[in-house]
């Protein structure tokens, strides 16, 4: 088997812990895993992408090639378009409907894209994708630093590769203990978001 | 046991596993992380260093008492140190010696990107192991510290960024304390650099004699290179041959596992090259594509190779086949196999937009110290039409839009010297350079020297945050703090330009008025100012204690006085601001905002007030 991931946002929304969580899990099932990162400006509202690659075979590069994504986890819709191309055909998107507008957007220099646009956009590819409003989801629940717990509970709904209890014993080995609680009723609100 | 860890944190293992005793580093992307991971160490000497030419004459301190040492930087602190490394090959070293020059092809995080390999290898004649993976990377540079010492030559380690910044499960075997006692030996014919006349050389001139020593040396670094596991051939069909330098190997496996196809593969992780090895792989080839990071270094070699072993081989690579700049990708192995016929036509499948994709500038955090003094320096400069010469760091970013304002960004402490050199040419403008304190530290101090020495009429301004925070907030002489988290000597700023003699302000710019009245009287007084804006970093001190950097000043919008000037946006920039068309008004992002209040300073319509 190979699950090729890309997992795309802004700095500071957590989709390194996400990428993290998510290769514990893989390494846990014995499988190969490889990832990477660009890093640098993430703190200062850059483009942030994870590649990550599992597989039973061996992998030789960190880079999930063009057309190759069998996910695509967008933390921000201009994101998720923005790496549409890694995106596999048989492949399926999810996507964090929240938009972070870009300097230039704020300025009123540059126009963000209506959600429908992006979803059509990455319709080109496959329709087989989900979007929610996990930011709104978090922050219900109590901070929007859990965009990305909720995420990954969505995530382990609509993917076969996830077992639900298996991939929370390893989330709860990455979160801090204290905010455990909350984390655990963030990812069950994602997981009962999926359509 | 395993570890699920970063490449930077496997080299750093490989370092410790060798016994490491001194580390020595400068932050930069994509190296930085190598010399935090080196605190796990116990008993090993761990710095950052004010500059990276610094940390590798740190490393030879360490080396000449015949301890292991490592220093680390990423490409630009390697050109830095370039005429540290022109004397070292000449020398070679004692104890263990490693250098790593970590290389971003792509330029993802950096000014420029380059190949490293040309002044290691091409001309400073050093040996140089290029890995294709984390894994590989961390024996490599055991193996370089074993290599070191058997030739006495300092080896180095040129990772990629795909590599530094690349996880995969690394085995970690723990660390090898150093335990020998250090010991310095006197051998001044080696470690005395100079134009003195060398007897035991028949009387040649010293750094003739050490040229043509370590001209002899390179036959020793051939015959390791030979030997090296890191180099290997791998069979396959047809004429066609394809050569993997470092991370270039692995997206030829990638593009043969997607095609399903073998081809002849040399595999090549050592400079100088296996010469025997590349002989035999070409002998019963046509042609071959030669595919590295980032020049046509080994290409050459091998065209080189060819020409003296009298092979007709065609040699193809970066030099034209291949695009001359930017990352490898498999996607590029796919290209060349499909423009050479030997696979079908493998248009890829991948769809990008078809809308335009908003670019995403980096930008200052929101709350950030360094909005409130670009903004001030932006009306001052636009008041006093000056000049304004950048540096590298957060601050940089002051250049993109939506303020614009500095002119030029080229490397670590260019700033003042350029600011220096406009003036010098009578332009009738003022000259204004910013540089932040971690730059300024680093090479900095020495462009205010020469301005002061040299009678520039400059205003050069220091942002001063206290770290290094573009990098991930790295300690530096201006910290107080060093990476143990000790207590250290804190440099500042503001006293070197008295001690300079340089009229010298120190302003806090969360006061916006006050801000830019020390700007504009700097600017407008003769002779050569320094202005500190001196403000601990936001995001690190989010952490701890925000209400200490400023009095929290919520901000009202009152839609009716906006008339959609955007002035706002212009000369402050905060992500927290955004123009809606519609309504031709701007509106307060109440998620993120952070209070700072710099907004209603610089509204003068009341829409947004305190």
């Amino acid at each position: 088997m190979k699950l090729d991931l890309i997992i795309c946002g802004v700095g500071g929304q957590g989709n390194l812990l996400a990428s993290v969580a998510v290769a514990n899990y893989a390494m846990k099932k014995g499988l190969n895993v490889i990832g990477t990162e660009t890093i640098g400006a993430a703190q200062r509202g850059g483009s942030v992408v994870s590649h990550l690659r599992i597989s039973d075979e061996p992998i030789y590069s960190s880079t999930v090639p063009a057309g190759a994504a069998d996910i695509l986890l967008g933390f921000e819709p201009v994101e998720a378009l923005r790496h549409m191309e890694r995106l596999n055909p048989g492949g399926m998107y999810i996507i964090n409907i929240e938009p972070v507008p870009t300097v230039l957007c704020n300025m009123g220099m540059d126009s963000y894209p209506p959600l429908d646009q992006i979803i059509e956009q990455l319709n080109r590819v496959t329709n087989h994708g989900v979007t929610i409003n996990a930011s709104d989801k978090a922050r219900e629940l109590g901070g929007i630093i859990m965009t990305n717990i909720v995420l990954l509970g969505l995530l382990n709904h609509v993917s076969d590769f996830f077992d639900k209890d298996a991939f929370l014993e390893v989330l709860q080995e990455i979160v801090p203990s204290k905010a455990w609680e909350v984390n655990k009723k963030a990812f069950e609100a994602g997981y009962q978001m999926a359509v | 046991m395993k570890k699920y860890i970063m490449g930077n944190e496997a080299i750093a293992w490989g370092a410790l596993e060798s016994g490491v005793k001194l580390v020595a580093g400068y932050p930069g992307t994509p190296a930085t992380e190598i010399v935090d991971g080196c605190l796990q160490g116990e008993g090993v000497y761990v710095e950052w260093s004010a500059n990276e030419k610094i940390a590798l004459e740190m490393a030879m301190g360490a080396s000449l008492c015949n301890m292991r040492s490592l220093a680390v930087m990423k490409h630009n602190g390697t050109n830095f140190s370039a005429d540290f490394i022109m004397h070292l090959n000449f020398t070679g070293v004692r104890g263990g010696m490693v250098l790593i020059s970590a290389d971003d092809p792509g330029g993802n995080s950096s000014q420029n990107e380059e190949d490293t390999r040309i002044l290691i290898h091409t001309y400073a004649h050093l040996p140089l192991f290029d890995p294709s993976s984390p894994a590989e990377a961390k024996e490599m540079i055991k193996e370089a510290y074993v290599l070191s010492e058997k030739t006495g030559s300092c080896y180095v380690l040129r990772p990629v960024m795909r590599i530094c910044h690349s996880r995969s499960s690394i085995e970690v075997l723990g660390q090898q304390r150093p335990e020998q006692e250090p010991d310095f030996q006197d051998d001044r014919s080696r470690f005395v650099m100079s134009a003195v006349t060398e007897l035991k050389a028949g009387g040649k001139l010293r750094p003739l004699w050490r040229h043509s020593l370590l001209n002899q040396k390179q036959a020793e670094f051939s015959q390791y290179a030979e030997e090296s596991s890191f180099n290997h051939l791998e069979k396959g069909e047809g004429k066609s041959g394809l050569v993997g330098c470092g991370i270039g190997y692995t997206y030829i496996k990638e593009a043969e596992n997607r095609l399903g196809m073998k081809f002849p593969v040399l595999k090549l992780g050592t400079l100088p090259l296996p010469r025997q090895k590349v002989v035999s792989f070409l002998k019963d080839l046509d042609q071959v594509v030669v595919f590295e990071e980032l020049e046509p270094v080994v290409e050459r070699l091998i065209k080189q190779i060819c020409y003296e072993e009298g092979l007709t081989v065609k040699v193809m690579g970066r030099e034209s086949f291949l695009p001359g700049e930017g990352e490898l990708t498999t996607e590029m192995v796919v290209k060349a196999l499909t423009d050479l016929t030997l696979v079908d036509s493998q248009a890829s499948a991948a769809l990008r937009s078809t809308i335009p994709v908003p670019i995403r500038t980096r930008t200052q955090c929101v709350g950030c110290q360094h909005r409130g003094l670009l903004s001030a320096l932006k009306q001052v400069a636009r008041k006093n039409k000056a000049i304004v010469t950048g540096d590298i760091g957060c601050y940089d970013a002051g250049s993109f839009p939506p303020l614009e304002l500095q002119s030029t960004i080229f490397c670590m402490g260019s700033s003042i010297p350029m600011a220096s050199g406009i003036f010098k040419t009578g332009i009738k403008r003022p000259v204004i350079a910013i540089i932040g304190d971690s730059t300024f530290f680093h090479n900095g101090l020495m462009g205010l020297v020469n301005s002061a020495f040299n009678r520039s009429n400059l205003t050069v301004i220091v942002c001063d945050n206290r770290t290094t925070a573009m990098t991930g907030f790295q300690p530096h002489p201006g910290s107080g703090v060093n990476i143990q988290e000790q207590e250290a000597p804190h440099l500042d700023p503001g006293k070197l330009g008295e001690a300079l003699g340089v009229s010298t302000r120190i302003v806090n710019p969360y006061l916006l008025e006050e801000t830019k009245a020390a700007l504009s009287a700097a600017v407008n007084e003769e002779g050569l100012s320094l202005v500190v804006s001196s403000a601990p970093c936001y995001l690190l001190n989010t952490r701890k204690n925000r209400s200490a950097l400023f009095a929290s000043r919520p901000v009202k919008m009152v839609l009716e006085n906006c008339n959609g000037c955007r002035i706002c946006i212009t000369d402050l920039g905060c992500p927290s601001l955004y123009y809606v068309e519609s309504e031709k008004k701007v509106h307060i992002n109440e998620k993120t905002c952070v209070q700072c209040g710099l907004c209603a300073d610089i509204c003068k319509r009341g829409a947004l007030t305190l």
